[in-house]
Parts: C-alpha cells; structure tokens; sequence
C-alpha cells in the first residue's frame, strides 16, 4: 500500500474543475430551464460484472421542482442476473453562482444486493458544482449494511450489522462542449454511480447526450468502467456496462 | 476556444482509446493507476500449481495439544529485513505449527527478494535441525514421528510451514515473476489434522486467496463456486476454517486511502465465508488494526510489520492458539526490532 503517492489525485481533481470554472452559460444537470415542473427518466443498462456475470437492468427517476431552487427526487432500479434492487429519494437545493450553479444533495438510498441476502442503507450528503464544461462533487456517505436473512433459522432482520467509517464521495466531469450545446460528450471519474458509493474504488468513462427537438426528450447514456483496486496502484477489471435512456420534462 | 475544443477532443480519444482496454484485464485511465500481472493469470498459474501438486499438496498434523500459528502483514521487506527476521525467530522460538504472512512481503526489487529468499532459507535449515534427524546423506525423519517406520524425506521435499498470500505491492511492476519463483501459488489451500484427547481426530482448513488486485477475478470466483477450496474434507465437516486475503473486508478508519473489495464482491465473500463457515478471516493492506465480527465469523486486520510504516516496537503480530477442546483464541506478539537509523 502507498499512502503517499495518492495524495496529490483530489487536489489535481479539484484544480481541474477550478482551471474550468470560467463558465459559459448555465443549463443543469437536468435540464432544469425554470419554467418545468416535473421530469421523468429512465434508462436501460447491460453489463458485465466479475462476480456476478452479465446483467441487464433498467431505472427510473422522477423529479419535481417546486421552484427553481428547490426539488425533490424519487428512483428506483432493478438489474436482473445481479438480482440487485434499488430505491432512492433525494431532496436539492440550488444556489446560482455566478454562471454555474452549486447544487446541495441530501439522497438516502436503499439497496438490497438479494443474491447474497444483504440490505445496504446510504445517506449521502454532498455539494454538486456545475459550470459550462466542469462538473465536481465532493460530499460525504454514511453506509450501513446487514444481511437480513439468516440462512439456518431464516430469521429476518438479525443485529448483525455493519456500520462502515464514513465514505468521502468525490467525482469530476468534462465535456467537449457547453451544456448548453444540443448534444454533448463528457468523460467522468468518481467514486459512485447511480445507487452506489464506493471508498476508493474509481469509476469513470464517456457519457453523451442528445435533446431530440420538438419532443422535450433527450436521449443519453454513459460507458462506465468500474476497476477494482483504483487506489491500491492496481485498476484491474471489474465491472463494464452501457447505459441508454430517455428524459422527458414538462 | 477552438484550442481548447481540441484539447477535449483529444482527450476524449484518448479516453476512448484507453476505454477499449476494458477487454484486458488492467485498466488505467490516466496511466496513474497501473496494474502488475493481472489476477486471472495469476490464479490460472496458481491453479496449475495447485492440481499438479494436489496429491502431494501439504498436510500438516498437531498433536493432542492443539496447535498455534503465527500472522504477520505488510512486512515491505527492502534492505532492512529485520522484522521479517524477527517474525520467523519468533514463530520457530515458540514452536508454532506454521506462519501465514497476509501480503505486502517485499517492496517490488530483485534485490529485495534475494534478501528474504536468503531469510526464508536460513529459517527453513532451523526448522529442519529442530524438528527432523538426518538418517543418512540424504534423508531426514521427523522427530515427532513415532513409527517404527517412519517416513523419510529429502531436504527439498521438507516443506517450510511458511505460508504467504500475495499483496498488491507484491504484483506490481513484475513483482509477481519474483513472489511466484519463491512462494509459486497464490491461491491453494491446506488442511491441519489434528488428533483428539479421545484418539479421533479433527481436520482445520486453511484457504489463502489470491486478493491482491482488490478482486478476486471471474477465473477465482468461478474456481470457488466450482468447490475447488471447499477441501477434501469438506463433506464431512471442518472443524475449524481459516481464510487468509491480503485485501481487508472492513475498513478501519474513513481517512485510509486504500481500496477495499468493491460492493458486490465484499458481499459475496461475507456469504462464502458464512457457508464455509469460517471461524477466523485474517487481512493486511490498510497497516491499521481491526476486530470485528459479522454473521458469526470473526476478521481480523493486521497492522503492517514493516520497519518503515513502523518504526517503534510494537504488537504487529497475531498468535492463534487453537486448543485442544477446540477454542481458539489469539493474543497480539510484540515485536521489538528497530531499524538502523
């Protein structure tokens, strides 16, 4: 294990997104024009992971604004093969900053990893900050984890759980255009994904977004590689997958 | 801003370039996270070695009144081998049935690895003279063994109960050609007969995992699931089972910049510990101690050994006492040599 020669990656992450940080114009991360109400997404997923194999899942979120700095979110994911279930709500806070904005998550998210009759409870809290080609956030998760079945007695709900110490969430992205573009593709690199938190196992890839006109859709998906051992000097394969969905607003 | 358009572009090529990689097994997005000899074609290795030697793989037996082994990790043996050293005087002094090193052995450098391969072959001659007589030129009897007709073996066929798993500090570079020319496997395991007051005898189980990529890997988790560790004696029932892995389970502390195993495989391997039904899991890798139980299976993670981490004396060892009623228990071994300054 070497402490040391990590300890420059968060720093060079940071002055990264603050060497981008002479922001165009503002769109957000979800599109968010002031005027909407709601927004729905969904998106299907194929993977391939080393302990489990191939799986295929979908998700869904949906959000309401209740005005143009507060709103609320409720998702939900299934992945077959994995036989993962997941389950989140997540209220924001946004605080225009000049011409970016810096988000304020609170998320609680619930996953039950049913393979191995485990229950995983995350609450997260961390501050998402968005100019026109950068995007940074660094926050917080607490984790808990039990097994919910006992597999002699089946007895549910045993005390044998697990608090883990807590989890810095870090993660950046870049994209080739502004957000205000119609299409975009980005590279991101962070700690977590949709409904999991790692300590220090990176994962990163491309992400792209399409708006298709006159529809208020907007077609998007990421290539995510997740390795395991990031900060170890090891990054060998773990898991691969390919997101493809959809985002409707009105 | 049309440079700065081109710069991305170039990075995103790039990154997509590095993407296709994903089909290999190391995975580097910026070249700053390099990978050594990947997990699968180590364990394929570690595989071949372990079927080609299964019918002579090691069997080690306690006698009626139990037996005790020695833990040590992250020993990052360079010049300066002393704990290392220490580690094995201790372990021959006070007579434990076999030593387990957790990972992390000897920083990546050929030079290193003469020194501990020189170490390992002076404690092997004192453990030869302690617990074997010469019965002529060649071969050596033990001197537990009470036979009328005992078995006799070559000095080179004395297996040395010196038994490491491998660590990430140990892959990388080509680090894993130097481990595997001295420890040859990183995924094998081993049974403990032990004889009974009442003249049955129980069998302990030993399972080292090959865990120094932060992953087990699909070829090893595959093995696993096929009942390859399970052990021979699986059927009717170990009495007691010990796992060995240099990555850690548990996280100690929340500032320790190191990785664990990722969700889904920290997961798996509660349950496979549950359903092999362990009764210790021994990890290194953070150089931080940890105690805990989950599910009925108890893990404990080892500070590091080495004289670089830690410097002062200290309790970096972990002695288990397994009795003869079957209790096992373990206490903390101090360890007293400092470095040269």
């Amino acid at each position: 294990m070497n402490r040391f020669s990590h300890a420059f990656l968060l720093p060079g992450l940071l002055l990264l997104a603050v060497f981008g940080a002479n922001a165009q114009t503002y769109s957000g991360p979800r599109q968010f024009d002031g005027v909407h109400r709601n927004e729905v997404s969904g998106n299907l997923a194929l993977g391939y992971n080393v302990v489990s194999g191939w799986f295929v899942g979908q998700a869904g979120t949906y959000t309401r604004h209740f005005t143009d700095r507060w709103s609320l979110s409720a998702g939900e994911q299934v992945q077959i093969l994995k036989w993962l279930f997941s389950a989140d709500v997540m209220g924001t806070y946004r605080l225009p900053f000049r011409h970016s904005s810096l988000y304020f998550d609170a998320r609680l998210v619930n996953n039950v990893y049913a393979q191995w009759d485990q229950y995983e409870i995350i609450a997260n809290a961390s501050a998402f900050w968005e100019t026109s080609h950068f995007d940074l956030r660094l926050g917080m998760s607490f984790i808990h984890y039990y097994k919910y079945k006992v597999k002699e007695e089946y007895q549910w709900f045993t005390d044998a759980g697990y608090t883990e110490p807590p989890t810095i969430t870090f993660g950046v992205g870049l994209n080739m255009l502004p957000r205000t573009s119609s299409w975009n593709l980005g590279l991101f690199l962070r700690n977590y994904d949709q409904f999991y938190y790692e300590n220090w196992n990176i994962n990163w890839g491309l992400r792209f977004h399409n708006i298709i006109p006159h529809t208020g859709m907007k077609l998007f998906g990421e290539f995510n590689i997740r390795p395991a051992g990031s900060l170890s000097q090891l990054a060998t394969r773990y898991e691969t997958s390919l997101k493809l969905g959809l985002k409707y607003a009105w | 801003m049309k440079t700065k358009h081109i710069l991305l572009s170039l990075l995103l090529a790039a990154a997509t370039l590095s993407a296709c990689n994903t089909l290999q097994e190391k995975i580097s997005p910026a070249g700053i996270l390099i990978a050594g000899t990947a997990v699968e074609d180590r364990v394929d290795m570690s595989y071949n070695f372990f079927l080609k030697h299964y019918e002579d793989n090691v069997i080690l037996s306690a006698d009626e009144g139990g037996y005790s082994f020695l833990v040590g990790a992250d020993s990052h043996v360079t010049t300066d081998p002393g704990r290392m050293d220490e580690m094995l005087a201790t372990g021959l002094d006070e007579n434990d049935l076999f030593y387990v090193h957790l990972g992390d052995i000897a920083d990546t450098k050929a030079q290193y690895y003469i020194t501990l391969d020189s170490l390992l072959q002076k404690a092997k001659a004192r453990y030869v003279d302690r617990n074997y007589r010469k019965i002529d030129v060649f071969n050596y009897v033990a001197i537990t063994n009470k036979d009328e007709d005992p078995a006799t073996s070559t000095y080179d066929e004395i297996v040395f109960p010196f038994f490491p798993v491998v660590g990430n500090h140990d892959i990388t570079r080509n680090g894993w050609a130097l481990w595997s020319s001295i420890f040859h496997s990183s995924f094998y395991e081993i049974d403990v007969i032990v004889m009974l007051p009442d003249g049955n005898f129980a069998v302990d189980h030993l399972i080292f995992m090959d865990s120094a990529s932060g992953t087990l890997g699909r070829t090893q988790i595959q093995l696993i699931e096929q009942g390859v560790m399970n052990g021979r004696y699986y059927a009717d029932g170990y009495r007691h089972t010990f796992v060995f892995s240099h990555t850690n389970i548990f996280r100690p502390q929340f500032n320790e910049f190191a990785s664990t195993f990722t969700r889904e495989e920290t997961f798996y391997l509660l349950d496979k510990f549950e359903e092999w039904n362990v009764t210790c899991v021994f990890c290194g890798h953070v150089h931080m101690w940890d105690e805990r139980n989950y599910n009925g299976v108890h893990y404990l993670t080892l500070e590091a050994m080495s004289e670089r981490n830690n410097p002062e004396p200290g309790y970096y060892l972990v002695r288990i006492n397994v009795n003869s009623d079957g209790t096992v228990l373990w206490e903390p071994v101090k360890m007293n040599y400092t470095p040269n300054k």
